[in-house]
């Protein structure tokens, strides 16, 4: 909540509260009484509708009119004017001396009637649903139902129960309550309206008509919200009781927003008696995901437990032949190779690589002598600009509103960052400014105040014209106090008058609060450093720096690229580490993704894979160390926005897998026995904490700390959150920046604009789809009519110049690779530029801009 | 296409509102006229026309009774889509006897279309015109002050003029 909330007096059952002015009745009623106010309809993070009529409560005033002042009677007790009718506390803002009763006949009487006009027409499945156990219309009826019905059972209304909206989202028509929760998520907290109720009264259902049905990345959302189980996932549908279930506090092992999850879990008897995952929920941190998760996450588990993966170690033998082998083996083949490298030891290391694995195999890596530590994809780079700038420690989005400014960088945000999309469309519904600079058009130009389009691949000047204009705004002035490098900026003149960043400086430096989030769409690594400095060296000459809702975003790849960072990998260090003689690779597929790898690895005469599947990185391997998933061990991830946090062992483990940490650490101790063999995850973490300023204050126990949080949803009272999980696993911690440490100068380096090239052919931009054919997410059988086939994007222009219409299928060809794919024509592509997605073709394409030839 | 061939209706629709949003309902009829009822592909092109989701027209089709929906209700329109009101006070002045008449004489049942395309005859509830009862919405005109003569006589007005407009 905002700081500056003025605390009025209001009397509950009697009691007297004092809460902010203008909440939520039922809000403050649950978070200040501990009085749940029973509710379907109204939701904590929706606008409230008042249909229901659930929550009816009695409401008075006690104000004296005259004075203003509560009136109190002789006993101290204040004097009530009780209104005549009840009133739905849903709707109700608390004003000064406001009382309420919620425990009087009258107020029983009138819930009691709700209930009972809920159930003349729901049907009595609650036995073979979902929902059953957790339902909120369940444990209602409990509380307020008749326990007999005065209807007969043949009177009620049958409907479908089966009606897919979509593959993933099912809906049982009798049991729709109407509350219209699922509708207006869509409607208000997403902003894709695809979710609609249509006719009237008990004819009404609801509809989708868009194309795929239900065509958003949070349908799953709906399930968890909606109170009685007429949405159900395909996923959990008919899978388990929730009472079995047990509750695994997780991480998304995607983005990097960091989600919090719950993986629900049981023992399963068709799985072969292990305990697997049934569902994932999300977990409540208001910090990073609040309540939502996307559907990637959601449904993207089954990877942990596919088919194909790899169980045992392998080892491949001199003729070519891959030998299943014991650890043992397996570890001293290797370990006997890392004694003879010489130093000449690299270590390439995925986004879904936790904390713990990186500094285990960091440690083994600077054993051997080797210290070439790179990290895949190597797209995005930066550390020293967000170790500068980062979003201040303690930053919302949910505190962003009026007064903030949002800036989105060369990102496609909800392709990359669901949950920020989320998240930044929401800022912007509460009043922040959103500034797009970006090179086409993307799904949050609707909600943009300020487009500063640009070519592909011209980011750095669009930041740097950016930073000229705020140079020469009225009443610019620079703090010399707060950063040294400022006759650096000034040297490097800049545009100051390119049209339309006048307004755009204007937003920057007239908002109390920026945030800049930066992806790397049209840049090449080397530009994408350059773009994140600019970005930071904007942020620090408007001093928008060192305080919570202020700061540098990066959009990185992957779960815990910032982890990686932060352990001593680099994006730089990638190419290096793969042309090394021994090349340990950790949950990567750098062969497979990019044409460019192979050629560095091609070098490299013995290569290490931990993977969890066969790739073609794998296909080159000397020795597979089968990996582990995010589900079957325990770690931590630092996201985006540089919060640590940490994630449980919730699944039984698949063949005979070990984590990647204790891989790393048994290693060591084969080459060198005077290095202890780390016994858990924890253990290592400890050695983090020592060894590494940042993380001091990491440890396991620091980052399951809880609080309480607002609102207070995961309780037995499931009506008002839904069934999003209360948060047992801990907020996790961020560490501070530079700017906020009292007393250091933060340093400007300005970077010269780039002259730009005269652009001649065609440009293959590679950009990055939530939903993609990466293993660790195809696996996911259900979500595979969602995955676009292999395409690439073209502008109708270049379309016609090259006589290919849309759905042709063409071929792309950089240097000596080819990739076959259909033809996408539409007016949102820039000329000159074909939109390439990565992963999803079979064979790699290029993750960095290259020069591309269309043939057909 | 709407878009071309009611170029100018749409754009004076449009004239009037503040946003494309708020033109959906004048386009739904429009829609409406052209194809004799709403289906999947009227409706998508109402939302191109308005700049909303599909889904967001078909609520709004769904919402309001004045507004036919081939796909829910299973057939088309007819031609001259007729809503008698049959609530108590037009009963009192025979409106219920008149509206089996009507059925009888069309060959349909409550809410059918006529073979030939032509008619859809429902009963609705009150149109506000009880003094004038029995009475019927034809296409969105009143007729007031019915009876099964005067009825007949425009039912054959109606066909005599389809004929005419498919002749020539």
């Amino acid at each position: 909540m905002p700081d500056k909330v003025e605390f009025v007096t209001i009397f509950i059952d009697g009691e007297a509260y004092q809460v902010p002015k203008g909440a939520n009745l039922v809000d403050v009623a649950k978070f200040y009484a501990d009085n749940d106010i029973p509710v379907f309809c109204y939701h904590p993070k929706m606008s409230p509708v008042g249909m229901c009529r659930m929550c009816l409560v009695e409401l008075g005033n006690s104000v004296d009119r005259q004075t203003n002042d509560i009136k109190y009677n002789a006993d101290g007790k204040p004097e009530v004017m009780w209104f005549p009718k009840l009133q739905t506390a849903c709707t109700t803002t608390v004003t000064h001396g406001m009382a309420v009763r919620t425990d009087t006949p009258k107020v029983t009487d009138a819930r009691d009637d709700v209930i009972e006009f809920i159930l003349t027409s729901h049907p009595l499945d609650c036995p073979i649903c979902d929902k059953g156990g957790e339902c909120p219309l369940q444990n209602l009826t409990m509380r307020h139902g008749a326990g007999v019905s005065r209807f007969d059972f043949d009177n009620k209304l049958h409907l479908d129960k089966h009606v897919p909206l979509g593959e993933l989202i099912y809906l049982d028509r009798e049991r729709c309550i109407q509350c219209a929760r699922c509708t207006r998520f869509c409607d208000e907290v997403v902003g894709d309206p695809v979710l609609g109720f249509h006719e009237r009264g008990r004819s009404l259902q609801i509809v989708t008509l868009s194309d795929p049905p239900f065509d958003t990345y949070f349908s799953g959302n709906t399930t968890d919200i909606c109170p009685v189980g007429a949405l159900t996932t395909a996923d959990f549908r008919f899978g388990a009781r929730p009472w079995e279930l047990n509750e695994v506090p997780s991480l998304d092992p995607y983005g990097p927003e960091g989600a919090n999850i719950s993986l629900s879990t049981r023992l399963d008897r068709d799985s072969g008696g292990v305990t697997i995952i049934k569902r994932v929920m999300p977990r409540q941190n208001e910090y990073v995901n609040e309540i939502w998760i996307s559907d990637k996450t959601r449904f993207g588990h089954h990877h942990s437990r596919a088919e194909n993966r790899l169980s045992k170690p392998m080892v491949r033998r001199e003729d070519g032949t891959l030998e299943t082998v014991s650890w043992n083996e397996a570890l001293n083949t290797i370990a006997e190779v890392l004694k003879k490298s010489a130093g000449s030891v690299g270590a390439v290391a995925g986004p879904m690589v936790s904390n713990e694995d990186l500094w285990e195999l960091r440690q083994l890596v600077e054993l051997t002598g080797g210290s070439k530590l790179g990290i895949w994809p190597a797209t995005m780079t930066g550390a020293e600009a967000v170790a500068q700038v980062g979003v201040g420690t303690g930053t919302n989005f949910k505190d962003m509103g009026k007064g903030t400014t949002i800036v989105v960088v060369a990102s496609d945000l909800e392709e990359e960052a669901p949950i920020w999309f989320l998240r930044t469309k929401q800022a912007r519904d509460r009043g922040a400014k959103l500034m797009l600079l970006t090179a086409r058009p993307t799904k949050l130009d609707k909600y943009a105040a300020c487009i500063l389009r640009h070519h592909h691949g011209e980011t750095l000047n669009a930041v740097n014209n950016l930073i000229g204009a705020v140079l020469s705004s009225d009443g610019f002035t620079f703090e010399e106090s707060r950063a040294e490098g400022f006759d650096t900026v000034k040297k490097a003149k800049y545009k100051g008058d390119e049209a339309g960043y006048d307004e755009a400086a204007k937003m920057i430096t007239g908002a109390e609060n920026v945030v800049v989030l930066v992806g790397h769409e049209g840049l090449t690594l080397a530009q994408h450093g350059d773009v994140m400095q600019s970005a930071a060296n904007l942020l620090i000459l408007t001093g928008h720096v060192g305080k919570p809702n202020n700061g540098l975003i990066p959009v990185w790849p992957g779960a815990n690229t910032q982890g990686a960072l932060d352990l001593g990998f680099s994006a730089e260090a990638t190419a290096d580490a793969l042309s090394q003689s021994v090349v340990i690779v950790a949950g990567a597929d750098p062969v497979g993704t990019d044409p460019a790898a192979k050629a560095f690895i091609a070098s490299a005469d013995f290569v290490i894979a931990l993977s969890m599947f066969d790739t073609a990185t794998t296909a080159i391997a000397k020795v597979i160390l089968p990996r582990q998933s995010v589900p079957e061990r325990d770690g931590t991830f630092t996201n985006g926005e540089r919060r640590v946090q940490r994630f449980y062992t919730a699944q039984g483990l698949i063949g005979d897998t070990r984590p990647d940490w204790k891989v790393f650490s048994q290693l060591s101790n084969l080459i060198d026995p005077a290095v202890k063999v780390r016994l858990s995850a924890a253990a290592v973490m400890a050695e983090i904490t020592k060894n590494v300023p940042r993380y001091a204050e990491m440890s396991y126990k620091n980052l399951a700390r809880m609080e309480k949080q607002f609102p207070d949803v995961g309780g037995d009272d499931l009506y008002y959150g839904g069934t999003a999980y209360g948060n047992h696993g801990g907020l996790g911690v961020q560490w501070p920046v530079d700017a906020e440490a009292a007393g250091k100068k933060l340093t400007l380096k300005a970077v010269k604009s780039e002259k730009t090239a005269k652009r001649k052919g065609l440009v293959a931009v590679p950009v990055r789809r939530l939903y993609d054919r990466s293993p660790e997410f195809s696996a996911s059988q259900m979500m595979h009519q969602r995955i676009p086939s292999a395409y690439a994007q073209l502008s109708r222009k270049d379309a016609e110049k090259l006589k290919v219409v849309e759905g042709d299928d063409i071929t792309l060809v950089f240097g000596d690779g080819k990739v076959r794919v259909t033809a996408k024509v539409d007016g949102s592509t820039p000329e000159g530029v074909v939109l390439v997605p990565v992963n999803l073709t079979d064979n790699p394409v290029p993750t960095a801009p290259m020069a591309v030839e269309v043939e057909k | 296409m709407l878009a071309e061939k009611y170029a100018d209706k749409i754009a004076k629709i449009r004239s009037k509102y503040p946003d494309l949003r708020s033109t959906v309902m004048p386009l739904l009829y429009i829609a409406q006229e052209e194809y004799g009822g709403l289906d999947e592909s009227s409706l998508r092109e109402v939302a191109e026309l308005c700049d909303l989701d599909p889904t967001e027209v078909k609520t709004i089709a769904g919402f309001y009774t004045m507004y036919w929906e081939n796909d829910e209700k299973g057939y088309k329109k007819g031609k001259y889509w007729l809503q008698v009101c049959t609530d108590l006070p037009c009963a009192l002045r025979g409106a219920d006897q008149f509206f089996e008449q009507l059925l009888d004489h069309l060959g349909v049942e409550d809410g059918g279309t006529t073979e030939d395309g032509m008619f859809t005859v429902e009963h609705v509830m009150c149109l506000a015109a009880c003094d004038k009862a029995p009475m019927l919405q034809c296409n969105f005109h009143f007729l007031e002050n019915l009876d099964m003569e005067k009825m007949k006589a425009k039912i054959e007005e109606w066909r005599a003029e389809a004929k005419e407009r498919e002749n020539g």
